[in-house]
């Protein structure tokens, strides 16, 4: 958030490339930064338990691609699966709560009273549920993040100002219309910094399900190196974990360049 | 059956010239009435300024036209066309509004929003049309190559030409303007008002240009309303000697200062008598 206040700073002066090129050097040294203090702390520690950068990254390259592939796979298959399914959900009452007064106040409360639910305790509840398989860890992901979502696009909505939608209603246009022109426009912005949030908290979720019933995933691949002591295995796949975040966060961010170039 | 639809002919056109016909119409939001009773009779193709002090109900007017109050007394029609209550706008009256804060969607170029207004109310025509047509309005309003500027990028007064070419683009029955220039300096107001006047001279339409400025309303209007700050029937004055100058000359014909004298008197006398 620091870096992009900066940059929107540098992009005023009319040199949004070379605040790119910034960013990313930032971005760099902060990278380069945090394995030299790895490195330094390893060194100083001379445990198994905090293999250095070098040993992480051999171990990192040794892994296999085909299986690999297949963890991240999985993963992002029940990531984007449960995001989309509270995406859905949490569109769907978001804009009916912001668009109509009456929705509101009848769905109001009940968001009221479940957004403080601790969801993740509900883990055991949705396990038994729905079982050990994939639907139980979908349903957990989307679970967590409907109530942001909701609310997030709630608040996006009723923040349009009425007027906005004059010109278009004079000219006689129907609800779809609208929704489509206005409301969704309008909200975009809002619905974006939903998913940026989620993104974290569904990759968080995510781990805790797949500690259990399954053979796949990033998640199963930590735990299960670290269950086998193979310390520099787990580390690499911690960092191929943060990586595909990363990759997933980078990509939410162009999909804003793309679709908020109006408020630059 | 032949002479019936003579007559019928002549009946609808009759209708057509009626213009915007107001019937006792009232607004109340609830807090006592904002607007009326209001009887008018504007016929078609004139333009009409719109006159009153803040609190007279000017914008009530021109929203209950634009069909965008969802309740009101009385009624309100355009050739005859019932209009303004609840979906009925649009129906089959083309409205085309300029608000005062332009209304211009920030998240669609300047283009776009041309393009979409388009779409909605002449959904009969094609791509290549809409294109065509949004692109001829912005160049006659002097916009060629900021088609592709969002609202933000753009200044106020070129925001303002965008919304005036959008609702001209849609070739409107009644083209409704809410103080559009209330915002804008001196030079590029006066630039707006020949621009918006050669525009309407190209394509005449029933207008309403609401303001507050006792020379723009003579310096367009054909006839100007006005209304007071006590709800009363409004005075509609004729303005044709002023209409029939040519734009440059307005200003400085003694037509032009006589009727500002004339409004004027008419202003103090109607809070005189209050």
């Amino acid at each position: 958030m620091k870096a992009e206040k900066k940059t929107g700073q540098n992009s005023i002066n009319g040199k949004p490339k070379g605040s790119l090129g910034a960013m990313l050097l930032r971005l760099l040294s902060v990278f380069v930064v945090l394995h030299i203090l790895w490195g330094l702390i390893a060194a100083l520690l001379k445990r198994d338990m905090l293999p250095s950068p070098l040993v992480v990254y051999r171990a990192l390259f040794k892994l296999d691609g085909g299986e690999m592939l297949l963890n991240i796979g999985t993963s992002m298959g029940r990531v984007l699966a449960g995001i989309a399914l509270a995406l859905i959900i949490g569109l769907l009452l978001g804009l009916l709560m912001g668009r109509s007064p009456r929705w509101n106040k009848l769905l109001d409360p009940v968001v009221y009273l479940t957004y403080p639910i601790p969801k993740i305790a509900l883990l055991p509840v949705a396990m038994l549920f729905l079982g050990l398989g994939e639907a139980s860890k979908i349903v957990m992901i989307a679970l967590i993040l409907v109530f942001q979502v909701i609310i997030s696009v709630r608040d996006g909505v009723k923040a349009i100002p009425a007027n906005t939608y004059d010109v278009l209603t004079s000219l006689g246009a129907g609800r779809m219309a609208k929704f489509t022109q206005i409301t969704l426009p309008g909200a975009l912005s809002s619905i974006l910094s939903t998913i940026r949030i989620s993104l974290g908290t569904a990759f968080s979720v995510l781990f805790f399900t797949e500690i259990y019933g399954t053979e796949h995933g990033m998640g199963y691949f930590i735990m299960d190196a670290w269950l086998r002591l193979d310390y520099p295995g787990m580390y690499a796949g911690i960092l191929l974990f943060s990586g595909v975040g990363f990759l997933l966060f980078v990509l939410v961010d162009l999909f804003e360049h793309r679709f908020m170039k109006w408020r630059a | 059956m032949e002479k019936g639809s003579v007559i019928d002919a002549r009946y609808v056109a009759e209708k057509e010239e009626q213009g915007l016909v107001a019937r006792a119409l009232t607004v109340d939001y609830g807090e006592g009435p904002v607007l009326g009773p209001l009887d008018l009779d504007l016929p078609a193709k004139g333009i009409y300024t719109v006159l009153g002090p803040s609190g007279s109900g000017k914008s009530t007017l021109l929203r209950a036209a634009a069909g965008l109050l969802t309740g009101f007394g009385g009624s309100l029609s355009y050739s005859g066309r019932s209009m303004g209550r609840a979906k009925a706008a649009g129906a089959d009256i083309r409205v085309g509004l300029v608000p005062q804060n332009y209304g211009l969607l920030p998240w669609q170029t300047a283009i776009a929003n041309i393009r979409t207004a388009l779409k909605i109310s002449r959904p009969e025509e094609d791509r290549a049309q809409r294109e065509a047509n949004s692109l001829r309005w912005l160049e006659l309003m002097g916009l060629s190559g900021l088609e592709r500027r969002y609202p933000r990028a753009l200044s106020g007064g070129q925001q303002q030409r965008v919304a005036i070419a959008r609702a001209f683009a849609i070739r409107p029955d009644l083209l409704l303007l809410d103080e559009p220039f209330s915002a804008l300096d001196a030079v590029t107001r006066e630039g707006l008002q020949r621009l918006l006047m050669e525009s309407w001279r190209q394509q005449p339409s029933t207008m309403l240009f609401v303001t507050h400025d006792v020379e723009e309303a003579i310096l367009l209007g054909r006839k100007i309303v006005m209304l007071t700050a006590s709800a009363g029937h409004p005075i509609l004055i004729d303005n044709e000697m002023v209409f029939s100058l040519a734009d440059e000359d307005k200003r400085d014909h003694d037509a032009f200062h006589e009727q500002t004298r004339y409004i004027r008197r008419i202003m103090r006398e109607g809070r005189g008598s209050k």
